[in-house]
């Protein structure tokens, strides 16, 4: 394969990739504290962590669009500065968010930064062949290089941002949770790709928090939690036992949620508290039904793109279902959820972990992050907004959770990552809602953090409230949640109750297995 | 130290309001000291009647900044509603029937420049520019029965003028009453936007609007309210206006175009949303016309001031509303 | 409905063809004009009458595409003083160098580009260091410009340069403006060819994706301005040809005048939308509108009809736009 875009890179004889004592703060929040890592040529090297434990930073700044406060960091000789930088070096990143120009067509965004100021890489009609035949190599399909990427779907993006990082033959080659976006198939493609660099003498750092997908290719691992190294596993070592270990913060995993669980009464007289009936979430995938009763929680998963995700939004009410009815309750015109107004109205309350975009306000105060929610509730639209209420409940909610802040009129920014999921649920809580559905909320939340959320969700479970609680993390439904609805193909697959709630089981449901002795009866 | 620095950046981004004004305090002093009677009543009879205006004319502006957004159609909307008030004036309506009938249309270009600059969030510059020359074109077809393209002249009813000219005076005392009117508004302003619920919404959705649909803040309801009240501001300012130059004139306003931008900035409200709001715009509006009387008053010409206001947006800016890193945000 | 859905396919759906879906508007809008004129105003197609048009075109051109690359850069690039700084060059040029004897066409031509380049090379610089947004950075230079203007000349005065004396009278077609706005125009053309535009594209469209895949988005945003400001500075030479002297204020006119006709060719300050081409042609659809309107005879209202058409037309045209964009994303 003829490599022009090598004209870019710099002519250097080093090998030798020196990451030592690197630590990183942005703002009051540590992300990385004296790390080091080993990165050998012709490895697959996963850095592993929980959400918020360091490792996307850590990536960025090998990729050179973070500049680490301290420590030594030498990539074949030379310092990242930059991503344009970065790539003159070799060192190829796939980010974690797709990020793609929708505007501008398939060709301009896989050759984008590989021409330099003046000069073209490759001549237009070169790039043009090159990156149909990629696209064609990855997906299967041939795609017309002018073709404007907005028209395309979100997977194909995916691709056509690996395939930016694959044309200048990298040396270095560090994926972020790349395979976000693919389902099983492309995935193993993604896999086998990498094998194939591997072999070419290339090192390859997956970023990621999935042990399942991992320890399926990486030749060594790297353990990060809260920012510093916990753990340096390699060949045989890496398996997903160890990995979990290590990841966890006490020794014992089975210690970490070993909540007083209150008696499990019999499920079949609760009241039923929401209803779906016929509903289809995803296209052209199946209908179902869903019954939540009271004090019920209920966890649902799956890989990535299966469903889940727009079944949680859509029971919260932000986006109508396909087809279907929602009720509040039993089967009731009266009690019909359409939009998120109603959801409010009956009691449906949402908490999302994207905190940056669907939680908080970063211009505001901690406080009034806290009681912008219940402004409605206690005031009227041109009421003078009383501080006691707000504040005792407030400060309710700060001792239930164990929050931990500064002054409560600091901006919420000020609190790391766990501390502002506190605060979103805590006003949640605060409004006194009968079902909270919550979607993905430990992202970046520490195990003590989610220890302290657990136990006020049980409180919340015994006086009668319901929950439904989407996660990736296997291991927090462990006595947790009542039962687990696997999605798969847009629809549930698996339905697991909570005797049966071990990692395997759910991961092979994931996989699309169904152990018939381990499952209950998939219809609720 | 590095957190230190950024502690501070935290204070000075918080009290950016005491930051304006104590550069209101800075101007004045200098003011005083250099400019023979600038401290005298006339003088400051002036500058607050000044002010007033600007400040009034400022309100709209400062909610559609807090939004992230900006309204350009303000100098022609003050232009038509002045014109426009003479011009009803004079064809025999009852003063009270023009001014609702002309605050009614101000409202309705507001909720036009709403409902378009929502579809088109980036390009508020472009429409409401777009839709303020077509306010200002078509009011000026309708009251161009007079022989003078855009001015109009008329019988200014007496207590317009009370209102708002330099020797009006509110109840006995020497000041013109839309200086008190512009105390009253500003204080039921600061009330709102920092202890109702519908002020707060203005904060929510100009820090992070899909955070604020989901507890249930409308954007679309904020985003065309804020559009409606500036446009009902223009008008009212507009007719004000009639008080002060005593015959429709269209090109009252044009000054508008760029000072409230000014007004806005200096007090503190960053046009990226989210931060300030109508007390630190108050306070920009009164640096700006301190600081117009002391340029006068040491002899600048007209242009210069412009250029000196130019000069004065980016040091405050640069303060307090710098856009953030790329680097962060990837 | 056969015929739709055809035209639909192929336009819309073109890859290569939907690059320039910005330019639907402006050419069905000049179709729409020139056939009106051809009824109404014949003259516009005499000699005199395009030599005339040339004239008065050209500075709104150049000004035109001395915004564009700016709004192309995106981060909400819309250059307000471009008014300003077509007077200014205008005046200093009249003041500075011809009322102290400095004509020599060469000494000129270098000035108006060293100004255009210096002023926005300082408008980028406090826009990427300062990170300073472009619509307050161009506001302030709007405002510190106007009052630069008037202090050098406080009313219309002075003279062009000699050699230009009778450019301004439009007789011909093949007038010098004429060369210089063609010449302008290629060396657009040729520029829109170049990797450095694909880089200027590239971080409009995303900046973040730029950056992140190694595109110098420094050097993207310093090349755009400077480009507007070779171009802002040849539109003051056309501009001091046309009216044959200096103006402290009319040039201020240009900026909302030449925003409506990027807008109109379909760029938009959002980045990445848009080229060269549009804002030609856009510009030449306001020059032909004010004809067209001019025509009728509104009597003493023509310039507020002409006021109030631009702002119709300025409406639409980004209304038209945002259909477009969000109508194919649904296919």
């Amino acid at each position: 394969m003829i490599n022009r875009g090598s004209q870019i890179k710099s002519i250097n004889t080093s090998n030798e990739i020196q990451v030592e004592n690197i630590s990183k703060k942005f703002g009051e929040t540590v992300a990385l504290n004296n790390c080091s890592i080993k990165i050998k040529q012709g490895e697959v090297h996963a850095i592993v962590g929980e959400n918020g434990s360091g490792k996307s930073t850590l990536a960025k700044i090998l990729s050179g669009v973070v500049i680490p406060d301290k420590g030594k960091l030498s990539i074949f000789g030379e310092t990242p500065r930059n991503p344009m930088h970065a790539r003159k070096i070799g060192v190829e990143m796939i980010f974690q968010e797709v990020l793609v120009a929708e505007n501008l067509s398939v060709v301009d965004n896989i050759f984008a930064g590989s021409d330099g100021l003046f000069f073209r890489s490759r001549s237009r009609n070169n790039a043009k062949k090159r990156s149909q035949e990629m696209l064609r190599h990855f997906t299967g399909i041939d795609i017309n290089p002018d073709t404007l990427v907005k028209n395309l779907s979100l997977s194909v993006k995916q691709w056509i941002v690996i395939s930016r990082s694959l044309i200048t033959s990298p040396r270095m080659l560090i994926l972020d949770e790349s395979s976000a976006s693919l389902d099983l198939d492309a995935t193993n493609r993604l896999h086998s790709e990498i094998r194939k660099l591997r072999n070419e003498g290339c090192s390859i750092l997956v970023v990621t928090h999935r042990i399942a997908e991992l320890i399926r290719i990486a030749d060594h691992a790297t353990i990060l939690r809260d920012g510093s190294v916990v753990g340096d596993l390699s060949g045989n070592e890496v398996t997903s036992k160890n990995i979990m270990q290590l990841i966890s913060s006490k020794s014992n995993k089975t210690e970490k949620f070993r909540i007083k669980k209150s008696t499990t009464l019999s499920n079949s007289n609760k009241e039923t508290v929401l209803l779906a009936e016929n509903i289809l979430v995803s296209k052209d995938s199946n209908s179902f039904n869903f019954k939540l009763k009271a004090g019920e929680i209920i966890g649902v998963t799956g890989l990535e793109g299966q469903g889940q995700a727009n079944f949680i939004n859509t029971i919260a009410g932000i986006k109508p279902p396909l087809s279907g009815d929602i009720f509040a309750g039993l089967s009731n015109k009266k009690n019909k959820i359409k939009n998120f107004s109603d959801a409010d109205k009956f009691g449906v309350a949402y908490v999302s972990g994207d905190r940056a975009n669907e939680g908080i306000f970063p211009n505001l105060s901690i406080f009034e992050n806290f009681s912008l929610a219940l402004y409605r509730i206690l005031f009227n639209q041109f009421g003078w907004i009383k501080m006691k209420p707000l504040k005792n409940s407030f400060n309710l909610e700060k001792k239930n959770l164990s929050i931990v802040m500064g002054r409560s009129s600091n901006r919420i920014t000020s609190l790391s990552g766990g501390n502002q999921q506190k605060i979103l649920i805590g006003r949640v809580l605060a409004t006194k809602p009968k079902i909270i559905v919550l979607n993905d909320p430990s992202r970046g939340v520490d195990a003590g953090t989610k220890r302290e959320l657990y136990s006020q969700f049980k409180n919340f479970v015994s006086a009668g409230g319901s929950i439904i609680y989407l996660s990736s993390e296997i291991e927090e439904f462990f006595d947790f949640a009542d039962r687990v609805i696997v999605f798969r193909a847009g629809c549930p697959f698996a339905n697991i109750t909570s005797e049966n709630i071990s990692e395997d089981v759910v991961l092979t449901a994931m996989f699309g297995n169904l152990d018939p002795s381990n499952i209950a009866n998939k219809e609720n | 130290m590095k957190k230190n620095y950024l502690y501070i950046k935290d204070i000075i981004q918080k009290q950016n309001v005491l930051l304006a004004f104590s550069l209101l305090i800075i101007l004045i002093t200098i003011g005083a000291l250099i400019v023979p009677s600038f401290a005298s009543s006339i003088s400051i009879r002036s500058m607050l009647l000044l002010a007033a205006f600007l400040g009034l004319a400022s309100l709209g502006q400062t909610l559609c900044a807090l939004l992230g957004g900006i309204d350009l159609s303000i100098p022609y909307v003050i232009g038509s509603a002045n014109i426009l008030l003479a011009s009803l004036l004079n064809m025999g309506l009852p003063t009270t029937l023009a001014i609702l009938i002309i605050i009614f249309c101000g409202l309705i270009v507001g909720l036009i420049n709403g409902l378009l600059s929502y579809r088109l969030q980036g390009q508020s510059i472009v429409v409401t520019l777009g839709v303020g020359f077509i306010v200002v074109g078509v009011s000026q077809i309708f009251t161009s029965s007079g022989v003078y393209g855009g001015n109009v002249l008329s019988q200014v009813p007496p207590w317009i003028r009370n209102m708002s000219s330099f020797g009006g005076n509110t109840f006995g005392f020497p000041l013109p009453p839309v200086v008190f009117l512009w105390l009253i508004i500003t204080i039921i302003m600061v009330a709102i936007m920092s202890r109702t619920l519908f002020g707060r919404s203005f904060y929510a959705v100009g820090g992070n609007k899909r955070a604020s649909s989901r507890i249930l803040i409308s954007e679309f309801k904020i985003w065309n309210l804020a559009y409606i009240i500036s446009g009902g501001m223009s008008a009212m300012t507009g007719m004000i206006l009639l008080g002060f130059s005593g015959g429709g004139f269209v090109g009252v306003g044009d000054p508008y175009l760029f000072t409230t931008i000014a007004a806005v900035v200096i007090g503190g409200t960053s046009l990226l949303g989210g931060q300030g709001g109508y007390g630190s715009t108050v306070v920009g509006t009164l640096v700006l016309t301190v600081l117009t009387s002391l340029l006068v008053g040491l002899g600048l010409s007209y242009a210069m001031q412009q250029s000196v206001f130019g000069l004065l947006i980016i040091p405050m800016v640069a303060l307090y509303a710098r856009s953030p890193q790329i680097r962060n945000q990837i | 409905m056969n015929f739709f859905s055809k035209f639909n396919q192929f336009y819309m759906h073109n890859p290569r063809l939907e690059r320039e879906r910005h330019l639907l508007v402006p050419i069905v809008l000049i179709i729409i004009l020139f056939t009106v004129i051809i009824f109404r105003a014949p003259h516009l197609f005499s000699s005199d009458g395009i030599g005339g048009a040339i004239i008065v075109i050209s500075p709104l051109i150049l000004a035109a595409l001395a915004l564009t690359p700016i709004a192309l850069v995106g981060r909400g690039g819309i250059d307000l003083s471009v008014g300003p700084l077509i007077g200014f060059i205008n005046v200093s040029l009249v003041a500075w160098l011809v009322g102290n004897g400095y004509t020599s066409p060469f000494l000129v031509v270098s000035y108006v580009l060293g100004a255009g380049i210096l002023y926005q090379v300082i408008v980028a610089a406090i826009i990427i260091y300062i990170r300073v947004s472009p619509i307050i950075v161009t506001l302030s230079g709007y405002l510190v410009l106007t009052g630069v203007n008037l202090t050098i000349m406080d009313r219309p005065s002075g003279f062009s340069p000699e050699w230009m004396y009778e450019w301004g009278y439009g007789a011909e077609i093949l007038s010098p403006i004429f060369f210089i706005l063609s010449g302008m125009i290629i060396i657009w053309f040729l520029f829109s060819r170049t990797v450095f535009y694909q880089q200027i594209l590239l971080t409009g469209a995303d900046e973040r994706m730029a950056f992140a895949s190694g595109v110098n988005t420094v050097a993207a945003r310093f090349g755009a301005h400077i480009m507007g400001g070779i171009f802002a500075g040849m539109a003051a030479l056309t501009y001091t040809a046309l009216i044959s002297s200096g103006d402290p204020t009319q040039g201020n006119t240009y900026t909302l005048a030449a925003i409506t006709a990027m807008i109109l060719g379909g760029t938009s300050p959002a980045g990445g939308i848009g080229g060269g081409l549009g804002s030609v042609l856009g510009s030449i659809n306001m020059y032909m509108i004010s004809y067209v309107l001019s025509s009728f005879n509104f009597g003493n209202v023509s310039g507020f009809v002409t006021q109030a058409s631009t702002g119709v037309i300025l409406a639409l045209s980004l209304l038209i736009n945002s259909l477009m964009n969000k109508k194919v994303e649904k296919l």
